[in-house]
């Protein structure tokens, strides 16, 4: 199994009368809100606890890109990427991912990747997103056109990273009469790819057709569990049996010494990101064309909105969140292994507004007592004929 | 008044492929042909309708996309919908028409009138969409909650209750969903304009009528007046009391402003 440490970078604070005075951190949250001196100590503190990461033994550390929310602040996930090369040494460094479907130019991505690269000595691995919901308001981009920008945009990267000859790009949404990025990635034919999905069986299918490693986003376990074996699933309809690795489970950990301290302190933090920090309306998250018909029908039939609203004990008891002493994130992490079958873990352990020091302990914790009792474990593929 | 109980309407449901998608077409009534070009909100029979029938072959097809009518791939934008309508009247053998659309069917009615001011016997624009005005744009409808939308649309937000189902089903709220895709396909970007239209407006040779409702909290009062002012000879006619969703909030005045300026004598013939 392999433990990635995931940052989304978040701004620490919200005022005491946030849930009256705003819809959303996102958004329409106004930038007012938004301290300098605040913002430049915790990039710093951030960057300190990924780089921390890498000397703890995790093997990758992630930061991902969303716009205008104090959710997460990399509006450029490709700079704190470049921040991190130089300054580590052994974990792989995830962007999880470009939001391809919202940029204008597609070949800065290429160009950017390429670059990091280099300054990681071919540590980097490539996340492609489409872009939240609401980042369609704020980048003007019509949400009807997500999925064919993203999966255009995709295209044009991947053959601008193995195409050796200048070439030309006749697109929809892009024209190009010469595509000749230098520099070329040193990973060949070019970095690993990760895809988030959220239950779409479209992504499922076009990650298992280009064997691209499948993320989870937060979510009850069962729910998780149809999204995995869906991509399962869609590589058996390839008839191939996908690695675990290439599916990415990604939820936040919080651990102390003992399990009664680990949820008396944690218990904010997890629902100050549920309740809070994923506040936001149905309309914003899925504008109009964003998700197909069948996938929003499916979302709101099968009672993904309704997590939003769970109680704290509920979102532990659907592992949303692992909580507790070393032994027992352990032993609930080995339970969620065995259901879902994955083979990464995208720990988020800055969870909302989480203390440094608290973000260290679990960090620390997690690596030293928990990480050991994986390493030598291969996972039986599920679903593996007995 | 003859928007007054006789008999029923008798509605025909018509289907035609129009390049690459079925269209649903309603019409009803005998006479000269009006075109009535539904707004954001949805297609169907309106029974403001109902009135206009009266006096014209009313024919109300849904926009590709929109309720019955198929996404069609060839059209993406408003620009393309000129074009989807014109081909639709030339397959209905329509030479000319009277024009009637609502809010974005205003838009694509203004455009149409730019493009081929010849097809257009009479134009009448229901609080259009289409101006760039950037000191007065309209409302965010794609953004606003839910919750929010009655008092959007009507002066009267208790009015909406008996139009709008009070707990939305699956069906209803994925229905909505696919309405309001084929809007965001049409009108995401630029923001339910077309920056270029006000400065074309000359072309419009119709006689042309423009109403407001007095409390649209949609599309503002600027571009009722824009309208009126760059297109030669139009008159602008405001509806007292009542908000964006027009004919949703008071069918019986706005079925006799269409009808007086379209089949009355102040529109003037052509």
């Amino acid at each position: 199994m392999k433990f990635n440490f995931f940052h989304l970078m978040p701004y620490p604070t919200l005022p005491d009368d946030f849930d009256e005075r705003f819809e959303s951190p996102s958004l329409t949250y106004p930038r007012g809100q938004f301290d300098p001196a605040v913002g430049t100590e915790v990039y710093n503190r951030y960057l300190d606890e990924l780089e921390y990461a890498d000397q703890l033994g995790y093997d990758g550390i992630c930061v991902n890109e969303h716009h205008q929310s104090a959710y997460g602040m990399m509006p450029s996930p490709n700079i704190m990427a470049a921040a991190l090369a130089r300054r580590t040494k052994q974990a792989r460094i995830m962007v999880l991912g470009n939001a391809i479907g919202l940029h204008q130019y597609p070949m800065r991505v290429a160009e950017e990747i390429a670059m990091l690269d280099h300054l990681s000595n071919g540590r980097v691995v490539s996340g492609f997103v489409r872009g939240i919901g609401w980042e369609y308001f704020n980048h003007g981009v019509n949400p009807t056109h997500s999925r064919e920008r993203f999966n255009e945009a995709h295209d044009l990267i991947i053959k601008a990273w193995t195409e050796l000859e200048p070439f030309e790009w006749w697109g929809k949404h892009y024209e190009y009469r010469y595509v000749n990025v230098w520099p070329r990635t040193v990973q060949q034919p070019h970095p690993p790819i990760y895809v988030p999905g959220a239950g779409s069986t479209e992504t499922m299918k076009w990650c298992a057709e280009k064997r691209y490693t499948f993320m989870s986003v937060y979510a009850p376990k069962q729910l998780v569990k149809r999204w995995f074996d869906g991509y399962r699933g869609a590589c058996g309809d390839l008839d191939y049996q996908p690695d675990p690795e290439k599916m990415a489970f990604a939820v936040p950990i919080y651990l102390a010494e003992t399990h009664e301290q680990a949820h008396r302190e944690a218990k904010q933090h997890v629902n100050m990101l549920y309740d809070k920090m994923l506040r936001q309306g149905l309309q914003i998250v899925n504008p109009p064309g964003y998700v197909s018909e069948s996938s929003l029908r499916g979302m709101l039939g099968g009672g993904a909105a309704s997590f939003m609203s769970m109680r704290y004990e509920d979102r532990v008891e659907h592992g949303m969140a692992l909580v507790g002493s070393p032994e027992s994130v352990t032993e609930q992490l080995a339970q969620l292994q065995d259901l879902l079958g994955f083979g990464q873990v995208m720990g988020l352990m800055c969870i909302a507004d989480t203390p440094h020091h608290r973000v260290v302990r679990s960090m620390e914790l997690f690596a030293k007592e928990v990480m050991p009792h994986f390493r030598s474990v291969t996972p039986e593929p599920v679903g593996a004929a007995a | 008044m003859s928007t007054g109980a006789s008999a029923p309407v008798q509605v025909r449901t018509e289907r035609l492929v129009v390049g690459e998608g079925e269209v649903r077409l309603l019409r009803a009534g005998s006479g000269p042909p009006l075109l009535f070009l539904h707004p954001a909100g949805g297609g169907g029979w309106m029974p403001f309708l109902d009135g206009l029938s009266s006096r014209f072959d009313v024919l109300a097809p849904d926009h590709p996309g929109f309720d019955e009518s198929a996404t069609n791939p060839e059209v993406e934008g408003v620009d393309d919908l000129v074009y989807h309508y014109l081909r639709l009247l030339d397959q209905l053998g329509i030479e000319t028409a009277t024009v009637v659309g609502a809010s974005l069917g205003g838009w694509i009615a203004a455009e149409l009138a730019v493009h081929s001011p010849h097809r257009v016997d009479k134009l009448v624009l229901l609080s259009p969409a289409g101006l760039r005005i950037p000191e007065a744009p309209p409302a965010d409808l794609f953004a606003a909650p839910p919750e929010r939308i009655p008092e959007l649309l009507f002066h009267d937000p208790s009015i909406a209750a008996g139009l709008m189902p009070d707990e939305p089903s699956l069906d209803d709220i994925i229905h909505i969903f696919h309405n309001q895709t084929a809007f965001a396909r049409y009108a995401w970007r630029p923001f339910m304009n077309n920056p270029k239209l006000e400065r074309r407006l000359y072309r419009v040779g119709a006689p042309t009528l423009v109403v407001w409702p007095d409390d649209d909290r949609v599309i503002p009062r600027a571009h009722a007046e824009r309208y009126v002012e760059r297109i030669a000879g139009a008159r602008l006619e405001v509806i007292a009391g009542c908000g964006h969703a027009l004919y949703g909030e008071k069918p019986e005045e706005i079925t006799s402003a269409v009808l007086a300026f379209a089949a009355g004598a102040d529109g003037g013939a052509r």
